[in-house]
């Protein structure tokens, strides 16, 4: 196969070398008609099998017979022109849109720029300023809603890392992350709630186009790990620049905390109807100062003892009365609510975004050089994060034949970022005030502490309680999760022309990044007489993906009708990953943090390397017919380091073909201006982690810190691993109506995971936890509709578009391996979320109560729900569909702009909801009190063979009834369904005139009204937005008191010189 | 023609960077963690973790001895939260997670050493195989006792030439069997004279002392079995005891087999990690248990737990919901200042427990020895173990050895190793546990949990087998089951 193209490449080029005899160069380019170099543009001598194609700059050489050759220019979505040379050698040429066909050029796969007309596959894309305006700090955070078919969770926190998913997850086991790709090279792109990485590092800013590579069809050039999908993030680069330009952007926004759980505002903390402070743990009142004021507030009979040990809200009612609280010492004070607590709580945050970019061009090479920086505050008080990003862009043609690119970026960032999620509104006491918790500083004086007899008294700083917590906010400044990144991406490019139509591209780019992760855990105090130190961790870790990779590609318009592109290559990539890690449970002088610092025996270390490397070969072809007709091949083979020997060698083929059926059967109609339909059938193949052929120990801590301790690793390895193979089938539709005023994009896929390398789980009893196998079959079948409309256009200049995209996905387990029926992904509090045989992936499995056959709940003749003695399936994390509508107006220099995200469907297992009913917090937990409640369902009084259904009468105390949330019992009290629609983000936009601005020498301005997060249009959880995801990629679907998601608003301005 | 050239040379330096896969077998080579570890290694992270877990492990929700057993036999009483086991509630993760650690952590090593150790093992030494067999028998019995049936024959067989992944699950009179014949085979395996061993943090490499508690353990299960099966108990009881040289057993409080934590933490004492390190202050003295040492005069109530503010020792009821229970908390006994320290020992069996069970076997007529006497020894011992003297007129206030009176001291006894209690409790019915407070509220129906659930992960992992255990506990799988070894 391989000896076949070859003699094809050669033959090819054959008559090419023959025919550059007699004749002269001459040189071009290409433009648009916004100035925009035009790349890809078909350039042939008319009557002649000579052409070529523009650069990436729109630029062309060409050696032409003489002065009477005329040039045909073509290009898709351009009407073609037709040129007379004469006696000119250079040419600059400006293309016209023809607007009844797709102009769009997207980026593809190695970076190659191709016409959609042509794809045989789905691919989306997204302009640069598109991610600018309403923006988040991380940037695919602004893709949710606007690709159809892409999903984001964020978590909101400073920095933070969102799990992205694109087209359901088709892979049981990894991490089901798109590979992440920048000017051609991977980043290393994992899933990081506090930390964020890959894309979350990336400066919007300096991001001209994102396309995602949907599903192994589109990305089967990629390998192995794009089965996921691929986000293609092509940077500028300054080409078209005329000489220098200057870019600035400036962005501030504030943030809120956005969805407010209902709280009750009736009863304070504590148990028993009794709210009392005392020293801050549960303990015996024997002041008789305190006796009396105590007696005073509750009677005679009330027991000697404070409830500030009890983390819940069953205490006394907020009426005023007088009660010790934890910041009246000796004194009393009225017991009354702060139902604006929550709020108080946080703090407004601000991100800040300055970028200023320098790039200049001419008709020899460009450049781009930005620097950026992000400065965040969160909204949890002392979290913060920082981003310096500096990108350098720079091509220079050396000569006709010979150019070389770079592009190469130093990302610094960090800050502190402990708080990702928090108790204080689900275990807490509801008359709490943040503003006087916050300055504790004021209360050390008075806060009464605990003091054991013949102990050292506590020396907690002042809190609500001692017994569970300790004050947030002392925490967040006192105890930091710190970590300061560096990293570098870059790649060098080498291109040379071999023929004018044979091109040689070496390039060589890498990404590598070092992390020392700091973490205080404790500061040296005395908690209930005991004294604990300081104690820290630190880590630094190091990871770097390094891609060399050399592409031949043959790119000729054989005859008028006839072009061929033939890509041929190979790619070594290696991973490494190195870890150290220090722990110190014991510091000598508190605050000081240095392993010296350190009692040795309460120390604890770890450290590992990972290696591997995926040598590769593919070859990829693509013929066009007529520039209408489109047949595309490609081939892949990986050598992975982590398959066994016999295993490690693995190919995968694809072919994908697109006919634009209005150019193939000349359809001139006034309504249907263009039309294509595609199919494309791929394979991608996937390797294995290292390291996962043989059974090993693994070191535990010391006994005594001397003698040392080994386990065995309870994932059993395995020695006959084979890659895993993922098959995606494609059909898709792409019409355009009305001269490209309506379109229509319709998409079919059907995906087919296999062979997934799993740690799969097995009975404990085996010994192990888990085996490592190739196990199963997993599919994804959906749809995906874009529509895109531009429902007003008027004379005057006002228009109306509007993209509304929805998805549909259904993934199915459809077999295991080996008997096995469930694949655990994630586990809390007993409650699994499962791949089961016959469901959809991320069931939910775990303890729930009866239901009779109208789906209410079954209660005891004592009140009480029944229980189902055996765990069963409570729901499902996948959404059944999710779509975007977006909005855009324009009027001259105004711009409106709104997107609506949707999800529904699908669960979440929000433990916090649960958890703050059982604890007395929420709103609905306020009714029945005094009481009594009763449960809302039926009693059988019937038999269990012929039950007889009954609505349930019997008043049970409101404490008993609403511990019946408790999610570590009761999983299904805490199932809720995860839809929403919300306003995502909306934008104001005003263009400033260029008659204005060229007075002051500004070439374009313009001032943006960014918000994001800004109206909840519709959600089904009581009291979260159910938009989290506390654990990310595969184990989503969790929740305990996230950090909230946010509104922010803010402006963007942008100036180029 | 050269740029041909060029791009053949291209084209075949590809092919072969792409096959060039010779140092791949190194690279994918584990630089990380050994392929292969000696015993003495493995050995003490196994007791480590085994005994952990039946002391006092630590994670909230899935405490088995202080939040359940202790609380259940009413050693101990909460304070607050008496939903976390105190009143018969338990979470998911209290009987999927200890399930998980026993098999996990602790069984899977053992094994592990056996398999090392044994004959035509890489590390060959049959006392490192004795004491694996030994502390695996032991947790085996702890799982049955504590679970019912559970996969014994086909279990821990996950990397075996023929591996099991969904092992069966085997009646307790299976299971019983097969460790009595392993403590046997354990205690020929282990030779006093034999091949020395390491990283043993239980008796420093005395191989007689694993001997004696091979064999004392052996008695325990026989004796737990000796109504069920008379004959075969007898008879097991009857060659240990015929031959004190080939079968040793506890001799003294020296023998016991408790784990000396230390200072060094984590290898400290789990109820210090919990209640001191961790600050925990859920729990009191029960009632039941003050009640009855103040009764008799027992001085090991100033070791088992700390007189109140008036001075006394006093407990509360256990299962009284929250609102309740607070008020307790300024009143009732706290547990003893011996038991938090970070180097108490964690008790695995002791001296005074073989003298109790030798007095209930005579008492029953097992064994042909003197009721009296053994019981008697095994107050001594237990109180000797913690520095105490028996008080005067103590023995004559107890009185004779009845079946009732033995079980009631060895209830005394056991106090901390409260698995073993709960297990005997539910074997006996014994001791006599006081009726409940009125103003207690228990979920189970009320009932003193029988035993405990199957794990979820059993459901989701290994469902036909575990739905084929369910007959041999009465069909259903809840905390009211009786198990195998009931005797009443």
């Amino acid at each position: 196969m391989r000896k076949k193209l070859l003699v094809w490449l050669l033959a090819s080029c054959l008559p090419v070398t023959l025919a550059i005899a007699q004749s002269r160069t001459m040189t071009g380019v290409v433009l648009s008609e916004e100035k925009d170099p035009l790349p890809g543009v078909n350039v042939v001598i008319q009557g002649s099998q000579v052409g070529t194609t523009t650069d990436t700059q729109g630029k062309f050489s060409l050696t032409i017979p003489g002065d009477n050759a005329r040039l045909i220019i073509s290009s898709i979505g351009f009407l073609t022109e037709e040129i007379a040379v004469g006696n000119r050698t250079a040419l600059t040429l400006t293309m016209k849109s023809d607007v009844k066909s797709l102009s769009e050029v997207v980026v593809t796969a190695f970076g190659v720029q191709k016409e959609v007309k042509s794809l045989g596959y789905g691919v989306q894309e997204i302009k640069g300023q598109q991610l600018t305006e309403a923006r988040s700090s991380n940037v695919v955070n602004a893709l949710s809603g606007k690709v159809a078919g892409l999903r984001v969770s964020s978590n909101g926190g400073p920095g933070s890392g969102s799990t992205i998913q694109i087209r359901g997850s088709s892979s049981v086991s990894g991490n089901n992350q798109p590979l992440i790709v920048i000017d051609g090279v991977p980043i290393q792109q994992s899933f990081d709630k506090s930390y964020g990485s890959g894309i979350s590092q990336v400066n919007p800013d300096n991001i001209k186009e994102m396309s995602v590579l949907k599903g192994p069809n589109a990305a089967a050039l990629y390998g192995s790990r794009a089965a996921n999908g691929v986000i293609i993030i092509t940077t500028k680069n300054g080409a078209g620049t005329k000489g220098i330009g200057v870019e600035l952007n400036s962005n501030l926004t504030f943030e809120r905390p956005w969805i407010k759980p209902r709280f009750q505002n009736s009863y304070g903390g504590g148990s028993g109807y009794r709210t009392w402070y005392n020293d801050g743990w549960s303990g015996a009142i024997t002041d008789p100062l305190e006796i009396e004021q105590y007696r005073a507030a509750y009677g005679p009979n009330a027991p000697l003892t404070g409830t500030e040990g009890t983390d819940e809200s069953w205490g006394a009612p907020m009426d005023g009365r007088l009660v010790r609280q934890w910041w009246t010492g000796k004194d009393v004070a009225p017991l009354v609510p702060s139902p604006n607590n929550w709020e108080d709580f946080w703090q407004t945050g601000r991100t800040v975004t300055n970028t200023v970019a320098v790039s200049g061009g001419n008709d020899k090479g460009n450049f781009r050089l930005s620097v950026g920086r992000l400065d965040q505050k969160g909204i949890m008080y002392f979290n913060d994060y920082y981003r310096n990003n500096f990108k350098f862009n720079s091509g220079y043609s050396f000569t006709n034949q010979f150019s070389a690119t770079i592009s190469a970026e130093y990302v610094k960032d960090g800050g502190s970022r402990s708080y990702g999620s928090g108790q204080e509104f689900i275990w807490s006491h509801r008359q709490n005030d943040w503003t006087k918790l916050r300055n504790w500083r004021d209360y050390t004086g008075i806060h009464i502490q605990r003091q054991v007899a013949g102990r050292p008294a506590d020396s907690d700083p002042p809190n609500w309680q001692h017994t569970f917590f300790t004050n947030p906010y002392y925490s967040a400044e006192r105890l930091p999760a710190t970590n300061e990144k560096d990293r570098l991406v870059g790649n060098i490019a080498l291109s040379y022309k071999i023929l004018p139509s044979l091109n040689l591209m070496v390039r060589s780019g890498t990404d590598v990044w070092t992390d020392t992760r700091i973490n205080i855990n404790n500061f040296e105090r005395v908690r209930n007489g005991n004294r604990t130190p300081g104690a820290y961790s630190e880590e630094v870790l190091r990871r770097q993906e390094t891609n060399h990779d050399a592409i031949l590609t043959f790119n000729k318009a054989i005859d008028t009708d006839f072009t061929v592109n033939v890509q041929a290559g190979g790619i070594l990539r290696t991973n490494y990953y190195k870890r150290n890690y220090f722990s110190a449970g014991e510091l000598v002088v508190d605050g000081l943090y240095n392993a010296a610092n350190t009692n040795p025996s309460r120390n604890s270390i770890a450290s590992r390397i990972e290696k591997s490397q995926v040598n590769s070969v593919f070859a990829s072809a693509e013929v066009g017919y007529k520039n209408a007709l489109f047949l595309n091949a490609t081939a892949r083979n990986d050598w992975s380091s982590t398959l066994p020997a016999d295993n490690r060698s693995y190919f995968y083929p694809s072919v994908s073909a697109s006919a634009v059926v209005t150019d193939l059967l000349n359809v001139q109609s006034p309504v249907l201006s263009f039309g294509k339909v595609r199919a494309s059938w791929a394979q991608v193949g996937n390797d294995a982690l290292p390291y996962q052929l043989l059974q090993t120990a693994v070191a535990g801590t010391s006994w005594n810190g001397s003698t040392p301790e080994f386990y065995e690793n309870t994932q059993i390895a395995n020695s006959f691993l084979k890659p895993e193979i993922t098959t995606g089938t494609e059909l898709g539709i792409d019409m355009r109506f009305l001269r490209g005023r309506l379109g229509l994009d319709l998409t079919y896929y059907r995906q087919v995971s296999r062979d997934q390398i799993l740690a799969v789980e097995i009975s404990k009893a085996a010994g192990y936890n888990s085996r490592i196998l190739n196990a199963g079959e997993i599919t994804n079948k959906g749809i995906e509709i874009v529509l895109t409309g531009t429902p007003v256009r008027l004379a005057s200049g006002f228009s109306w578009e509007t993209t509304l995209n929805f998805s549909r996905n259904r993934n199915k387990v459809v077999a295991l391996a080996e008997g096995l029926t469930t694949y655990v992904l994630a586990s809390r509090q007993g409650l699994n979320t499962e791949a089961r045989v016959g469901q959809p992936y991320g069931t939910f499995f775990g303890t729930g109560f009866e239901h009779a056959p109208d789906g209410q709940i079954i209660y005891g003749v004592n009140g009480l729900p029944v229980v189902s003695s055996t765990p069963r399936v409570l729901g499902n994390i996948q959404p059944n569909w999710t779509g975007g509508w977006l909005n855009a107006l324009s009027f001259k220099g105004f711009s409106v702009s709104a997107l609506i995200d949707v999800r529904m469907g699908g669960n979440l297992f929000d433990e916090g909801t649960g958890t703050a009913r059982w604890t007395g917090q929420y709103e609905e937990t306020a009714v029945g009190r005094e009481e009594g409640v009763i449960g809302k369902g039926v009693v059988n009084v019937g038999t269990t063979e012929n039950p007889q259904y009954v609505p349930n009468t019997v008043i049970v105390p409101a404490k008993t009834f609403y511990g019946y949330n408790n999610p570590r019992s009761y999983h299904e009290a805490a199932i809720f369904d995860a839809s929403y629609v919300k306003l995502r983000e909306a934008t104001i936009g005003y263009q400033l005139p260029a008659a204005l601005l060229s007075r002051v020498k500004i070439r374009s301005a313009k001032l943006s009204l960014v918000g994001r997060n800004l109206l909840m249009l519709f959600r089904n959880d009581p009291h979260i937005d159910p938009e989290v995801d506390r654990f990310g990629a595969n184990q989503q679907g969790f929740a305990y008191g996230e950090l909230p998601s946010s509104r922010s608003i803010g402006a963007n301005l942008s100036l180029s010189f | 023609m050269k740029k041909l050239n060029v791009i053949f040379l291209l084209l075949s330096f590809l092919l072969s960077v792409g096959s060039c896969t010779k140092e791949f077998d190194g690279m994918n080579t584990n630089p990380n963690d050994p392929t292969s570890i000696s015993p003495q290694y493995l050995l003490p992270y196994a007791l480590e973790a085994s005994i952990d877990r039946y002391w006092g492990v630590r994670t909230r929700f899935e405490r088995l001895n202080l939040d359940g057993a202790m609380c259940w036999m009413q050693y101990l009483t909460r304070n607050i939260y008496s939903n976390e086991g105190d009143n018969y509630e338990v979470s998911v993760g209290f009987y999927t997670n200890n399930w998980k650690g026993f098999f996990n952590d602790s069984q899977v090593n053992f094994q592990r050493i056996i398999a090392l150790a044994g004959p035509g093992g890489r590390y060959e030494n049959s006392n490192y195989e004795g004491i694996a067999l030994v502390m695996r028998s032991w947790v085996f019995s702890v799982l049955t006792d504590v679970y019912g049936p559970i996969p014994y024959t086909q279990a821990l067989k996950g990397t075996a030439a023929e591996p099991v992944y969904a092992p069966a699950y085997d009646s307790m009179e299976t299971i019983y069997a097969g460790l009595l014949d392993d403590l046997k085979t354990a205690n020929q395996k282990l030779t006093v004279s034999g091949p020395a061993v390491s990283g043993d943090i239980l008796y420093n490499g005395d191989i007689l002392k694993w001997k004696k508690f091979a064999n004392s353990l052996r008695l325990r299960l026989a004796n737990r079995q000796a109504v069920k099966k008379p004959t075969e108990s007898r008879a097991i009881m009857a060659e240990i005891l015929a031959d004190p040289t080939t079968f040793p057993l506890f001799t003294s409080n020296a023998d016991n087999a408790t784990l000396q934590n230390t200072n060094v933490l984590p290898s400290n004492n789990e109820w210090n990690q919990v209640m001191v390190q961790d600050g925990r202050t859920d729990w009191n003295i029960s009632k039941t248990l003050a009640d009855k040492l103040n009764a008799l005069g027992d001085t090991r109530i100033r070791v088992y737990a700390q007189p109140n503010k008036a001075g006394n020792y006093e407990g509360h009821p256990n299962g009284l919901p929250d609102a309740v229970a607070t008020e307790y908390l300024g009143r009732s006994s706290v547990l003893g200042t011996y038991f938090i320290q970070t180097t108490t020992p964690s008790f695995v069996m002791t001296f005074a427990e073989l003298n109790f069970i030798l007095a209930e076997a005579a008492v029953d007529g097992d064994i042909s020895g003197n009721a009296q006497t053994y019981f008697e020894k095994g107050i001594t011992a237990s109180f000797e173990s913690y520095g105490l003297k028996v008080p005067e007129g103590y023995l004559t206030t107890v009185g004779t050895a009845t079946k009732e009176k033995v079980m009631e001291q060895k209830w005394i006894a056991l106090f901390g190793e409260a698995i073993e209690s709960w297990t005997e409790y539910r074997r006996t019915g014994l001791p006599v546990l006081p009726a409940k407070d009125p103003r207690a509220v228990f979920a189970n129906d009320g009932v003193l949990p029988t035993r405990l659930k199957y794990p979820n992960s059993e459901y989701s992992l290994n469902q036909a087998n575990v739905q084929q255990a369910l007959p041999m506990i009465g069909g259903s799988d809840d905390m009211k089951a009786k198990l195998w070894w009931a005797e009443k």
